[in-house]
């Protein structure tokens, strides 16, 4: 009894998205640490605060009750003017101009999807739109047109390609601290408001075909054009952006296959800020790619366990056996193929494919081919190789759980 | 710990070699067992291994990126491992009647594809069941040399200093055993062992003219593992004989190539003496032939019928392969005054009456399992390895040749040259057939990459050119 109780709050789904929370936070606060070492411990979490704000904000957005494009869009505004305040930092800023004016119309026109929607059903409640819409009384051309624009925003705020820039942008612009924040807040709020807009939309059987078929198609195309483009990328933080893109397509292709209720997206969300952290954080001190071995960098020469450690988050981003990432993937695929969608099952399997070929060449590239020259004389800060070790914690906790 | 690792006894188990080894060994291992993750993972530490010894050799850059294709079919195996643990079971189909004799030619027959599908058989996920099989049989025959992109991989040694001509040999024996362990995984798919089929045949075709036309010894020995292995393979596909009889004379046939390679590469301590050269040659000859005896027994008069071409196609090269076997086996000169005693030379003599006892073991074997073999098949299947026996025929003056033939032996051309030439010609034509495809695959690609210029504007307008295309789709039903 007294195990069960342990287990129920220590590793059951909850306690557990709140344990790699923390983990993420204090993973956030050494990274603060390491990019400003003057600052000190407390003047460095008071700068975290405002960032620290989006959790609760995008658990907030899981939640059934109330509107979630409102909540939705609170947590796009938060992100955006918290990572304009850094007016010095011109990629930061030009990522919060990126991010500003694309959420901006994608809010906008859902909703007025919605309002279109309420014409069209004579009811803002979610609920009772499908069965007023079934009754048939109105034209297709309207519901069908404000039902795909109220798609729009859940499919930008995940990231899906082709808006996967902007989590390519924030996660080469921001720091990195926030970079991984952000990007989780907005895609679990993004799947939440895809659900929220899909609950009992089977209510409606035309509106439901329509929606599977754009969602299904917009899962496809953020899988393959995903895919293409970390084929085609060299910087290593933008690789990250677009692992998190695929992730992205993830909870899409959860929406296709009705998972997304909180727990799962919860879940997903905590291993997102673990991964991208990890990922994120290990993506400064990777090379460009280039087709010539080059020598490892300071990371992998000085410290080569932490590095295998930031290794292990970014394998866990892109789904590598072995790897909590690997599980969430499983888990997507399983969803499709007992719900019967071999054609995204199997653009599944190819973004798969690719993002652990690209991961594990990464690796390969940070280990690098050997040199004879001395090793970089400057180490690399405690606090980030601190950060890194604690990323991995999480995400070994994670797959332990499991 | 620093200072643990410092002492010389230590450092000898953290250096690149040992965790190579210890990687290399582990992989072979999880071949030897069945499931798919679990040949995944042995051949991504086979690859891991390849990697490490490359980063520490002197040459390393070149090695790196030459070994860097041994994450192909690791990756193919991961990705059959992953869909074999997403997708559910598949229906059960009624089982057709099997053959009453499944020839090489029954194999290569046109199958029958105009038969619909009956509702019960309707699987929408079958598509990626077939999927999941080829990409075992991808990383099998990618393995063994058999697809265009890794089939040179034979004719460049490893990246260890003192194994490296033997290291790239124990890639075909990976691959074999992928095929051989995982059958049920790939067998079963639509066309798969047709295509497998065509495919081992060319690769068997391919190595043992490469072997004909190397002139060291040891480049020869490892395209013959290719070529044993892909025979192997061809036994596995056609569901000759039983796994285990399969697998015996594989391990005759291509273990007796890596175990002579590794002589050679010790001092060609194989070939020092006459006793010890002698008897590597009869094992070599042996085990060749009690592999290609069986499938060429089996084929010959596949479904009843007599397969002339099938089986000229498969006796052309287990005849050269027997050849090379008897006459480039030549003992090696000694070239000390006083001869060292070597223990080593009779345990390689040991090792030659080892391998020459498994063939004909696995064939009595296969015997005490019922297998039945017509007296016109055993001899038919035993021939070419017989005629190999048969002393060098004379040199044949110029004017007897064919006129085509006539200019290029005048110059100088050899029958070494026109196997070289075959076996370029045909790698030359896969080269660039895949890459057209991949010049295809670019030329399509980069108007999508032009498209995307990084400003700001430019995701504005594509979203409001996405909802516009949102608004109108519906309108255009």
């Amino acid at each position: 009894m007294k195990h069960d109780l342990l287990v129920a709050v220590t590793i059951a789904p909850p306690a557990l998205v709140l344990w790699a929370a923390a983990l993420a936070m204090a993973a956030a606060l050494l990274l603060r640490l390491a990019h400003t070492p003057r600052r000190g411990v407390l003047a460095s979490l008071a700068t975290l605060l405002p960032w620290a704000a989006l959790a609760p904000l995008a658990w907030w957005v899981t939640q059934p009750q109330g509107t979630t494009l409102a909540r939705a869009a609170l947590a796009a505004a938060l992100a955006v003017a918290l990572l304009a305040r850094d007016r010095e930092d011109r990629r930061q800023s030009e990522a919060a101009l990126k991010l500003a004016w694309v959420m901006g119309v994608a809010f906008a026109l859902t909703w007025a999807g919605e309002s279109l929607l309420a014409l069209a059903a004579g009811t803002a409640v979610s609920a009772e739109q499908w069965p007023a819409l079934a009754l048939q009384l109105d034209t297709y051309a309207l519901w069908g047109a404000a039902l795909a624009l109220t798609l729009l925003a859940g499919i930008v705020l995940l990231g899906g390609a082709p808006f996967h820039f902007w989590l390519a942008d924030v996660l080469h612009g921001a720091p990195a601290y926030v970079a991984p924040l952000v990007v989780a807040a907005l895609q679990s709020a993004g799947a939440a408001l895809l659900g929220s807009r899909m609950a009992g939309i089977a209510a409606f059987p035309a509106g439901h075909a329509l929606a599977q078929s754009l969602l299904t198609m917009a899962a496809a195309i953020g899988l393959v054009a995903g895919a293409a483009t970390l084929a085609t990328q060299r910087r290593p933080e933008r690789r990250v952006g677009t692992l998190a893109s695929l992730q992205g397509a993830l909870l899409l292709c959860g929406v296709v296959a009705g998972r997304t209720d909180t727990t799962a997206i919860a879940l997903w969300g905590a291993h997102a800020a673990l991964a991208l952290t990890g990922a994120g954080a290990l993506a400064r001190f990777l090379p460009v790619a280039s087709d010539a071995a080059d020598p490892p960098g300071a990371l992998f020469r000085r410290h080569p366990f932490s590095g295998a450690l930031g290794l292990y988050a970014l394998l866990s981003l892109a789904g590598a056996p072995g790897t909590p990432g690997m599980s969430l993937w499983l888990s997507a695929a399983r969803d499709l193929a007992a719900t019967r969608h071999p054609g995204l099952l199997l653009a599944l399997a190819l973004a798969w494919l690719v993002g652990v070929a690209v991961s594990v060449d990464e690796a390969r590239r940070a280990f690098g081919a050997p040199t004879t020259l001395t090793a970089p004389s400057r180490a690399v800060p405690g606090a980030a190789r601190a950060a890194l070790w604690c990323a991995a914690a999480g995400l070994l906790a994670l797959l332990l759980a499991r | 710990m620093t200072r643990a690792l410092r002492m010389p006894a230590l450092r000898a188990f953290t250096s690149p070699l040992a965790w190579g080894l210890v990687a290399a060994a582990a992989g072979l291992t999880l071949l030897a067992y069945e499931g798919v993750w679990r040949a995944a993972l042995g051949v991504e530490l086979l690859a891991l291994a390849f990697w490490v010894w490359a980063r520490a050799a002197t040459d390393a850059r070149e090695q790196i990126a030459r070994w860097g294709w041994l994450r192909r079919p690791a990756m193919a195996l991961w990705l059959a491992a992953a869909l074999a643990m997403a997708l559910p079971e598949a229906p059960v189909t009624p089982v057709a009647p099997p053959a009453p004799r499944a020839g090489l030619a029954t194999v290569l027959e046109v199958p029958q594809l105009s038969r619909p599908a009956m509702p019960a058989e309707r699987d929408p996920l079958a598509p990626l069941r077939a999927l999941q099989a080829l990409a075992v049989l991808w990383a099998g025959l990618e393995l063994l040399g058999a697809l265009p992109a890794s089939r040179p991989f034979a004719d460049v040694t490893g990246p260890l200093p003192y194994a490296g001509p033997w290291l790239p040999a124990v890639l075909p024996a990976a691959g074999f055993l992928v095929l051989w362990r995982q059958s049920h995984a790939w067998m079963n798919g639509p066309l798969l062992r047709e295509l497998a089929v065509a495919l081992l045949a060319l690769a068997a075709a391919l190595a043992v003219l490469r072997a004909y036309s190397r002139r060291t010894w040891t480049a020869s020995l490892r395209w013959l593992a290719v070529f044993d292995s892909a025979i192997a393979a061809l036994l596995v596909a056609l569901d000759v004989v039983t796994p285990e009889v399969s697998v015996l004379l594989w391990f005759a046939a291509a273990g007796g190539r890596l175990l002579a390679l590794a002589t050679e590469v010790r001092g060609a301590s194989g070939r020092r003496g006459p006793r010890v050269t002698m008897l590597w040659r009869l094992a070599g000859w042996t085990a060749s032939a009690s592999l290609s005896w069986m499938l060429l027994a089996h084929v010959v008069f596949g479904n009843g019928r007599w397969r002339i071409a099938e089986y000229v196609a498969l006796a052309a090269p287990v005849y050269l392969a027997a050849v090379l076997s008897l006459r480039r086996v030549i003992e090696a000169p000694e070239r000390r005054a006083v001869t060292r005693s070597d223990p080593w030379k009779w345990v390689g003599g040991a090792v030659a009456v080892l391998v020459t006892g498994v063939g004909p073991a696995a064939i009595a074997l296969a015997w005490a399992g019922g297998m039945h073999v017509s007296a016109p098949e055993a001899a038919l299947g035993l021939a070419p390895a017989l005629l190999a026996l048969a002393p060098r025929p004379a040199a044949v003056q110029t004017d007897e040749l064919p006129p085509l033939l006539r200019a290029p032996v005048a110059a100088g051309a050899t029958a070494r040259d026109f196997a070289l030439s075959v076996f370029r010609l045909v790698v030359t034509l896969e080269r660039q057939l895949a890459a057209a495809v991949g010049a295809l695959l670019r030329g399509l690609g980069a108007p999508a990459r032009d498209l995307h210029t990084g400003d700001a504007q430019e995701y504005l307008l594509f979203l409001v050119g996405l909802s516009v295309l949102s608004l109108l789709l519906p309108l255009l039903r």
